[in-house]
């Protein structure tokens, strides 16, 4: 404990950054839990704790020192949880979450370069479990959770207005069938999602400039590609996305030029593979992509903002000669 | 990019005046009729006149190099959160600053002064009453609006480039504090011997601007208010709370010495935890600079680099970023090491 200046601290301290994120996540999954009656929030604390025991273990078997609090890897093991449906069994997520705290996160922790580790618990599953994670079972009054509203529009050709995914119900002919709208529980309500992604921004917890990169470049690109921007955005866990995944501060750049570069990089992609490729869960790439750039794009900043000022001070020197003093 | 930040134990509503709880200093000087450029740098050499905004640059030599300076600008802003002084000493102490700038204006030959004021409540105004023949710009409430590169930026249009000094760019700015140092000595005859500082301690609402001795222990300072300071539970922060340090009872006033603030001990202790990459601290700075960068090129000893360089020049070590910082990364500490890898 030392004390230096300065003496007055401003904005968001980190060890509460984790705790609050994740109870923003636990908002729209209770709602969900109880206007649906499932056991859904309780799944999320069950994974998140389960997160949390890994870095325990993780620490435990690395010999340093041990934390009360991992919250950290509790919000990965819920992150990885809320987007994927809840029909996955319980093995593949505990080695999942296993891959993604203990493989992922913990290890890249002080590296050059880091990933999003529930992008890349996702991606495990999506590899070794396709079955369980694309095939969202027969929709049934049992069955909670679906096929996504793309792989609806690509397979039956039902197309979602884009007003009905944003508030979560449908009318119509399908409405007996579905509960609501078909997705994975944790990417439902984006009208939630939005709001609470803001007040994360206002406390000073999330960085607003890499997911409204994002979003915009996501849905400027989309719109080129020919398909209503709106759609896709409030569809397939873009929201979800934006507010906890994107805006991830350990993978993404630190350089304001840089966070915006990358929320471009992640949108494009994602636009791109949406409509030129097959994959309908096209975010787990983009973010990977975009995580990929990030030590890149902040080298270049940081070299830009030094050149940008040293070409000032020869430009000053050549004029009048004097030598600067400190 | 500049913050507000908001001190609520300092948003007074008025600025309260000078007291003076010690005895006064007394005439040692004839004073000055008649300022005479060449001998002023050696008249403010004989009163013992340095920079009082917190640099204590020796003002001799400013004024040499600033001969030919076509604006004098008062620097009265005060940005530090939590100090009033400059616009304590503004307000209350006109006749001595307008003597103060009256002097120099004349020494370097300076056609216009202006005053660089913090734009809150009705400062604005009542300056303008106070020195009519003065041009008052109004600077927003945000730290640290009163850093002299941003002055500049304000006043020409662009950011200085780095390592300018303001006589290159035929600018004399001086802080108010120093002004009136300037006018007592002049009108009073009485050399750098007293200090305006601001004295409080938040715990018990207490709140005063007050004029100390050069060179007393702050142990007398404290006593002079009966301040119930408890070495155990209090760290007493000197000059300002972004950009001092700490001080002990038996440290001395210096002719620096912005302000005393009497603070908990226990909230401000910082327990360093591991960088989380927000970049909070790239946005904070208010010049633009990527501080954690040059914190990990300091630290590993890449230092050689042009990017490197420019921007460790440019940094005046504002402290915001080590503010901002959510995981309490002593920035601002390795940035002072690393001006000496310059």
């Amino acid at each position: 404990m030392s004390v230096a200046n300065p003496f007055q601290r401003i904005g968001a301290r980190s060890s509460g950054m984790a705790a609050w994120a994740l109870l923003a996540l636990m908002v729209p999954s209770t709602i969900y839990s109880l206007l649906y009656r499932s056991p859904f929030a309780l799944h999320l604390l069950g994974y998140a704790l389960l997160g949390m025991l890994t870095e325990a273990a993780y620490t435990w078997v690395l010999k340093r020192k041990m934390r009360l609090s991992n919250m950290g890897s509790g919000l990965t093991a819920a992150l990885l949880a809320a987007s994927v449906p809840t029909s996955m069994p319980f093995l593949p997520m505990l080695f999942a979450i296993l891959i993604a705290v203990g493989l992922v996160k913990l290890p890249l922790a002080g590296a050059p370069l880091r990933l999003n580790a529930a992008m890349a618990g996702r991606l495990f599953l999506m590899l070794v479990y396709p079955s369980h994670i694309v095939n969202w079972g027969t929709p049934t009054a049992d069955v909670i959770s679906t096929a996504t509203p793309q792989e609806l529009y690509r397979s039956e050709s039902f197309a979602l207005e884009w007003p009905q995914l944003l508030f979560g119900r449908i009318e119509g002919t399908w409405e007996g069938l579905f509960l609501l709208v078909p997705g994975s529980p944790g990417e439902t309500f984006p009208v939630l999602l939005l709001l609470l992604g803001m007040l994360l921004c206002w406390k000073g917890i999330m960085a607003w400039r890499t997911p409204l990169a994002f979003l915009l470049s996501f849905g400027i690109a989309t719109a080129l590609f020919g398909n209503s921007p709106l759609f896709d955005l409030c569809s397939a866990a873009t929201i979800f996305s934006a507010v906890f995944i994107v805006s991830d501060p350990v993978s993404t750049p630190m350089s304001k030029g840089g966070k915006i570069a990358c929320g471009i990089i992640i949108g494009v992609s994602n636009a791109l593979i949406r409509n030129v490729t097959y994959y309908t869960e096209a975010i787990v790439y983009a973010v990977l992509i975009g995580n990929l750039c990030a030590p890149l794009l902040d080298r270049i900043a940081f070299e830009w903002q030094g050149r940008r000022l040293a070409k000032r001070m020869d430009s000053r020197a050549g004029v009048d000669g004097a030598s600067s003093s400190v | 990019m500049l913050r507000r930040i908001k001190i609520d134990w300092a948003d007074l509503p008025q600025i309260q005046p000078l007291e003076t709880p010690f005895a006064k200093p007394e005439r040692i000087l004839p004073g000055l009729e008649e300022i005479d450029p060449g001998r002023f740098p050696d008249f403010l050499d004989e009163i013992g006149h340095v920079g009082m905004g917190g640099s204590g640059f020796q003002t001799s030599e400013k004024i040499r190099n600033c001969m030919g300076a076509h604006t004098l600008v008062i620097n009265g802003i005060e940005c530090e959160p939590g100090i009033t002084i400059d616009q304590s000493v503004l307000m209350y102490e006109s006749r001595w600053v307008q003597a103060g700038t009256k002097a120099c204006a004349q020494a370097v030959g300076a056609q216009k002064i202006v005053i660089a004021a913090k734009d809150k409540g009705d400062q604005i105004s009542q300056l303008k009453e106070l020195y009519p023949d003065y041009e008052v710009v109004p600077f927003p409430d945000r730290y640290p609006a009163g850093a002299e590169k941003l002055i500049l930026k304000k006043l020409t249009g662009t950011l200085p480039p780095p390592g300018t000094r303001p006589y290159q760019l035929g600018f004399l700015v001086q802080n108010a504090v120093s002004l009136r140092a300037i006018g007592r000595a002049i009108v009073d005859g009485i050399p750098v011997v007293e200090r305006p500082l601001s004295l409080a301690m938040p715990s018990t609402d207490f709140y005063k601007n007050i004029i100390a001795p050069v060179g007393r222990p702050i142990r007398d300072v404290l006593a002079a208010y009966t301040l119930p300071y408890d070495a155990r539970i209090h760290l007493i922060a000197d000059s300002g709370l972004m950009m001092g340090h700490e001080v002990g009872l038996d440290d001395r006033i210096d002719k620096t010495t912005l302000s005393l603030v009497i603070l908990e001990r226990v909230p401000a202790e910082r327990k360093e935890r591991p960088c989380i990459r927000c970049g909070a601290c790239n946005t904070a700075c208010p010049l633009g600079l990527h501080p954690y960068t040059l914190v990990e090129r300091i630290q590993k000893g890449k230092t050689t680099g042009a990017a490197f360089q420019a921007q460790m020049t440019e940094c005046f070590l504002c402290g915001v970023c080590s503010a901002v910082c959510p995981s309490d990364i002593p920035l601002v500490q390795t940035l002072q090491e690393g001006k000496t890898c310059l």
